[in-house]
């Protein structure tokens, strides 16, 4: 097939400026070229329909029709060689290790704050800040337990941290199920392509839950989810069948009198010593956080903060994944580690700074808008895409919540070969390595990497018509 | 096991049995219709009728449509989504229900029923309706025996597995005496004109329940009413009759609970041992005429029941003790 295209005018995955591959795309390469168009577009079929017959789906909101949808997957891998890893995976931890002593700071002294490197509103007009976990002490210390982190790549391909993802991030069952779609469409690419395992993911995660059991020996672990209509369903059930643990709903929890979590079984109840909850804070304890909440388990929190349940990631997490906490990210690393961050931010405005409003304010057209607590693409201006009503609109809602907003100039996501209307064509990319925290920082060697599938799109969310690819950690360079 | 897994294990296997029943109700009266010499569709909505009256499903069809066609009632059992007893209503519930409990069932039955689902999600109704599609119908019933041998191969036999057998053989017997009431609302002969028109009548009840030639080895060729009430209520080989359902639910009841087959450990297991007695101490003429007919209304009616006792005893969100149960059912 032909594998040439346009890769000119940003920073392109395969090819080097000059047209030749990259080393470690050489060997794809020469793969692809081998191959002809009616195999490629054979393969890709087979590995639709399976996705299709698999179920494996998500789901969109505010879409009536058709509210699961598959994952649009690409042919086309992404390759990262081992030196470019290794830097990643530096920075990853590093990062990671300071996003926990933050969190464990601001729960406690607040040392951070009275130091003056993070403002107190910081923390106080955090949407995500949980009083309730002032003074407490989760299990071994641990807040994030598992972490998605977002990265891209500017024009000149440097690596920069766009956001943390340390509430429930998803997608990491996409990671392995797209290299499984890989290996069953390219069966004899794999035993030459010197790209890591991925495979134990599910594993290590039932591992890092085991070490934060309240006792000793054997714990019954459970996954908790809102049910089939959340659009990543498959994804907990998915983890929850790989690590042999239970799948709960809120319906199927209690707590009983004596402040420890049971499940209801067929016969009887059953005590859940640590619960990996995929339903967000606001909803996970009608007693203490929102009455409304069906989804959640009255008393859970009493059964936390007894010591009788684990829960990864803890309660509260949210405030450092929040956007507007990300600019104080490589401040932390400085304060807590004493260590330059490796992995640098994006340049980020904060509108609720007067200076950083004014800019904000007279550049919108030029700046990536972002609310600072939603997630999935969500409630974003990309202001030269938008149209004067939708910036006016903007500029009044960022007027009246400035807090709510952060702004950050477009960077030009690197692109990758993604196949397009029956040839390979330019998309832009981001990666999303996952991160467990357990006695150590352990970093997967892959990641989730999304694909905006529209030409020109910047927006690789699932939710917005974006797609994935598998994703390739070499062993060496090339 | 959670009880909602109970629960889904349960109605996933019901929703898949009363989906392949339906296609079989609606496959056999297609072919009937073709044997009778019939003008115009209005003569035969007439075959129809009982269908929907067995199925108590008359008046939400007169809601649904305006007009009595052949046409219009194989659209409301086989595709009206609005119909939650349709073929499709069943097979996207049942799909619902695996869904929820994926981590459960192996991934070769989720894939079949997810398979299941596309295939009829996906089929033309204008021309299913319009055309007898056999190939369409064949297709759903060997749907539901890949699932069942699926099932028996990849599923574990442990507790899981008899929720699914319950539900199963629950929704099985009522649907055998269903498809035999049938008969009580078809068009009878005042005068007996027309012999024939009884036999085609049992035959497609008889074909209903796949029954058609393993009673003609059990009985010959007596094609009356009374040998085949007894066959499909009484017959101790057919895996369809009322009473090897039961029988087989009463297994898997009491495998759940561990209680000895000569005892019971709560209402579920009592009502379904005194209905089981009921049909294995019937004598034919319990399946004549009229005795016949309240037979039938009180296996349908004690099935109800049992479901019922059943889904409260392991399925609901109370909390139970075994053992707090247990004193209860000795005192």
């Amino acid at each position: 097939m032909n594998i040439t295209y346009d890769h000119s005018g940003f920073f392109d995955e395969m090819y080097q400026a000059d047209g030749t591959p990259r080393p470690h795309y050489a060997k794809l390469v020469e793969t692809l070229s081998s191959l002809s168009d009616t195999d490629f577009k054979t393969r890709k079929e087979a590995v639709e329909l399976a996705f299709l017959q698999q179920g494996i789906t998500f789901t969109v909101y505010g879409n009536e029709e058709s509210t699961e949808k598959i994952f649009p997957f690409d042919l086309i891998p992404r390759i990262i060689p081992a030196s470019e890893w290794a830097h990643l995976e530096k920075g990853l931890i590093q990062r990671m290790t300071a996003l926990n002593l933050f969190l464990h700071d601001v729960y406690h002294e607040q040392k951070i704050v009275k130091d003056g490197i993070v403002p107190i509103e910081v923390l106080q007009s955090g949407k995500h800040f949980r009083k309730e976990m002032v003074g407490f002490e989760p299990p071994k210390g641990i807040y994030i337990h598992i972490c998605g982190t977002d990265l891209i790549r500017d024009h000149k391909g440097d690596y920069l941290v766009l956001e943390d993802n340390g509430r429930c991030p998803s997608g990491v069952s996409y990671m392995i199920e797209n290299r499984r779609a890989m290996k069953k469409a390219f069966p004899l690419l794999f035993p030459v392509s010197g790209a890591r395992s991925i495979t134990d993911y599910p594993d290590k995660l039932h591992k890092a839950l085991e070490y934060v059991a309240p006792f000793d020996g054997d714990a019954t672990i459970a996954v908790l989810t809102p049910g089939i209509y959340n659009s990543a369903y498959f994804e907990h059930c998915f983890l929850a069948r790989q690590m042999g643990a239970e799948i709960v709903q809120g319906q199927d929890l209690v707590v009983n009198d004596d402040d420890c979590l049971y499940m209801k079984t067929t016969v009887g109840l059953k005590r859940v010593d640590v619960l990996y909850r995929r339903i967000d804070d606001d909803f996970i304890d009608p007693e203490v956080f929102r009455k409304d909440s069906v989804l959640g388990v009255p008393g859970l929190m009493r059964a936390y903060r007894a010591g009788n349940l684990s829960l990864a990631n803890a309660i509260g997490t949210g405030i450092a994944d929040d956007k507007v906490t990300y600019c104080f990210v490589p401040d932390m690393i400085k304060y807590y580690l004493d260590q330059d961050p490796i992995l640098p931010n994006v340049e980020t405005f904060l509108p609720y700074r007067d200076k950083d409003m004014k800019y904000v304010q007279e550049n919108m057209e030029n700046l990536v808008v972002k609310a600072a607590n939603e997630a999935g693409g969500y409630g974003m201006l990309i202001g030269p895409h938008a149209t004067k009503a939708e910036i006016a609109d903007f500029r009044e809602k960022v007027k009246k919540h400035p807090r709510d907003f952060i702004a950050q100039p477009p960077i030009s996501l690197s692109r990758h070969p993604t196949y397009c209307d029956g040839g390979l064509d330019g998309r832009h990319v981001d990666l999303r390595p996952y991160i467990l925290q357990s006695d150590k920082v352990r970093v997967i060697p892959g990641g989730l990497t999304r694909v905006a599938l529209r030409k020109g799109s910047l927006v690789v969310n699932s939710s917005q018509g974006g797609g994935s690819k598998d994703t390739w950690v070499l062993n060496a360079d090339q | 096991m959670l009880c909602r897994v109970a629960d889904s294990l349960f109605w996933m296997s019901r929703y898949i049995e009363r989906a392949e029943n339906t296609v079989r109700l609606v496959d056999v009266t297609h072919q009937t219709l073709l044997e009778t010499e019939h003008s115009g569709d209005g003569a035969g909505y007439s075959h129809w009728e009982p269908t929907l009256l067995t199925l108590g499903d008359k008046a939400a069809y007169d809601t649904l449509y305006s007009e009595r066609s052949s046409f219009n009632v194989t659209e409301f059992l086989t595709f009206n989504r609005d119909n939650p007893s349709s073929v499709y209503s069943c097979i996207a519930s049942a799909r619902e229900n695996a869904r929820t409990i994926r981590d459960q069932i192996s991934t070769e039955m989720w894939e079949t029923l997810n398979k299941l689902y596309l295939f009829v999600k996906r089929a033309d109704a204008q021309k299913v309706c319009s055309e007898s599609d056999f190939e369409f119908f064949a297709r759903i019933k060997e749907f539901s025996h890949l699932f069942r041998g699926i099932l028996e191969s990849t599923f574990p036999q442990d507790i899981g597995y008899e929720y699914v057998v319950c539900g199963r053989e629950i929704e099985r017997a009522v649907k055998t005496c269903q498809i035999l009431d049938t008969k009580r609302h078809m068009p009878s002969m005042v005068k007996k004109v027309d012999d024939a028109l009884d036999a085609v009548q049992f035959a497609a009840i008889l074909r209903s329940c796949t029954g058609f030639e393993a009673f003609h080895h059990e009985y010959g060729s007596d094609l009356d009413a009374t040998p085949v009430r007894q066959f499909l209520l009484l017959s101790r080989k057919f895996p369809r009759s009322a009473l090897f359902c039961i029988k087989r639910l009463q297994s898997s009841m009491h495998a759940i609970s561990g209680c000895p087959i000569t005892h019971f450990s709560n209402t579920s297991e009592r009502l379904t041992g005194r209905l089981l007695s009921t049909l294995n101490y019937a004598l034919a003429e319990d399946v004549q005429g009229k005795n016949g007919d309240k037979m039938i209304d009180t296996i349908k009616a004690e099935l109800g029941a049992i479901a019922i006792a059943f889904s409260r005893q392991y399925m609901a969100a109370e909390i139970y003790d075994p053992e707090l149960e247990q004193s209860q059912s000795q005192s």
